[in-house]
């Protein structure tokens, strides 16, 4: 089997897994019809749909398959942000004070998905909204700004997250 | 029976955090004067008391096939929440919506320059 053939089989069989996992998951049970109407759906949404999930270009398993260890500390770690965040939310809101401001950075994620998943994970947690994803680049509208310098916004306002999401996924 | 009653409990209390966390998201929506902030204070606010929400639910999950739902519905919900308002803000700022500067007019002094 020629390369090319071999990658599209790869991305439609961990589609089709995935979907048939949530299946599962939702359905919490194992009748042979709920298998069944799951395997199906799953294969022939798969089908259809798996040059849209994982593209043909983003050519390495750690793009989208994350590491679950990694990942479940990463979603602990999320929860406890977007905790904090509203708190602090919730004291600007009383007292009307905040500083907001537009600041650009980098992120050196190289996969889509892991820059998806970060550009959501800032949109989430310390009081910042994703406006723009250009490739690497970021614009973000920050609502407790302390700096404008893009290297130094970068780290306050990625910090730990891109760390973790590197560790999840490449 | 008392396990259930403290579970009950519990989830009272998470409910009355989601409830606090909506009302601020409600507050902050109008309070802040231009859409970037509202949309700050409405986006995170709501989905803190969605998640939050989730969690009591969760709580009170009487089996393992309910909880599992709930638990898809969070995967959801952190996907499909900042997607949505990051839509809206992309929207803003490509239309060239200026951002409110609380400190403008201490940044400004002396330039008389049209904000």
């Amino acid at each position: 089997m020629r390369p090319e053939g071999k990658w599209r089989l790869i991305r439609f069989s961990i589609t089709a897994l995935a979907m048939f996992a949530v299946w599962m998951l939702f359905v919490w049970s194992l009748d042979l019809f709920s298998l069944a109407a799951g395997a199906l759906g799953a294969l022939g949404i798969a089908s259809l749909t798996y040059d849209v999930f994982i593209a043909r270009h983003q050519a390495n398993l750690r793009f989208f398959l994350p590491r679950p260890v990694h990942l479940a500390i990463y979603l602990c770690l999320l929860f406890l942000l977007i905790y904090q965040a509203s708190f602090r939310m919730l004291a600007a809101v009383v007292t009307g004070r905040a500083s907001p401001r537009i600041v650009h950075f980098k992120t050196r994620l190289r996969s889509d998905f892991a820059r998806m998943v970060l550009a959501n994970s800032i949109t989430l947690t310390p009081g910042t909204v994703t406006l723009d994803l250009n490739d690497d680049h970021l614009t973000v509208h920050w609502f407790f700004c302390s700096t404008t310098h893009s290297t130094a916004a970068g780290n306050e306002v990625k910090g730990r997250l891109e760390a973790y999401v590197r560790k999840v996924w490449l | 029976m008392t396990a259930m009653m403290i579970r009950e409990v519990l989830a009272a209390c998470i409910f009355a955090a989601a409830v606090l966390f909506g009302t601020a998201g409600v507050i902050g929506l109008f309070r802040f004067p231009d859409p970037y902030s509202r949309l700050q204070a409405s986006a995170l606010c709501g989905t803190t008391a969605v998640l939050t929400t989730c969690v009591g639910a969760l709580l009170l999950a009487p089996s393992w096939a309910v909880a599992s739902r709930v638990i898809v519905i969070i995967i959801f919900f952190l996907f499909s929440a900042p997607t949505g308002s990051h839509i809206v803000a992309r929207f803003a700022w490509n239309a060239g919506t200026p951002v409110w500067r609380p400190d403008r007019l201490r940044t400004l002094k002396g330039r008389r320059k049209a904000p």
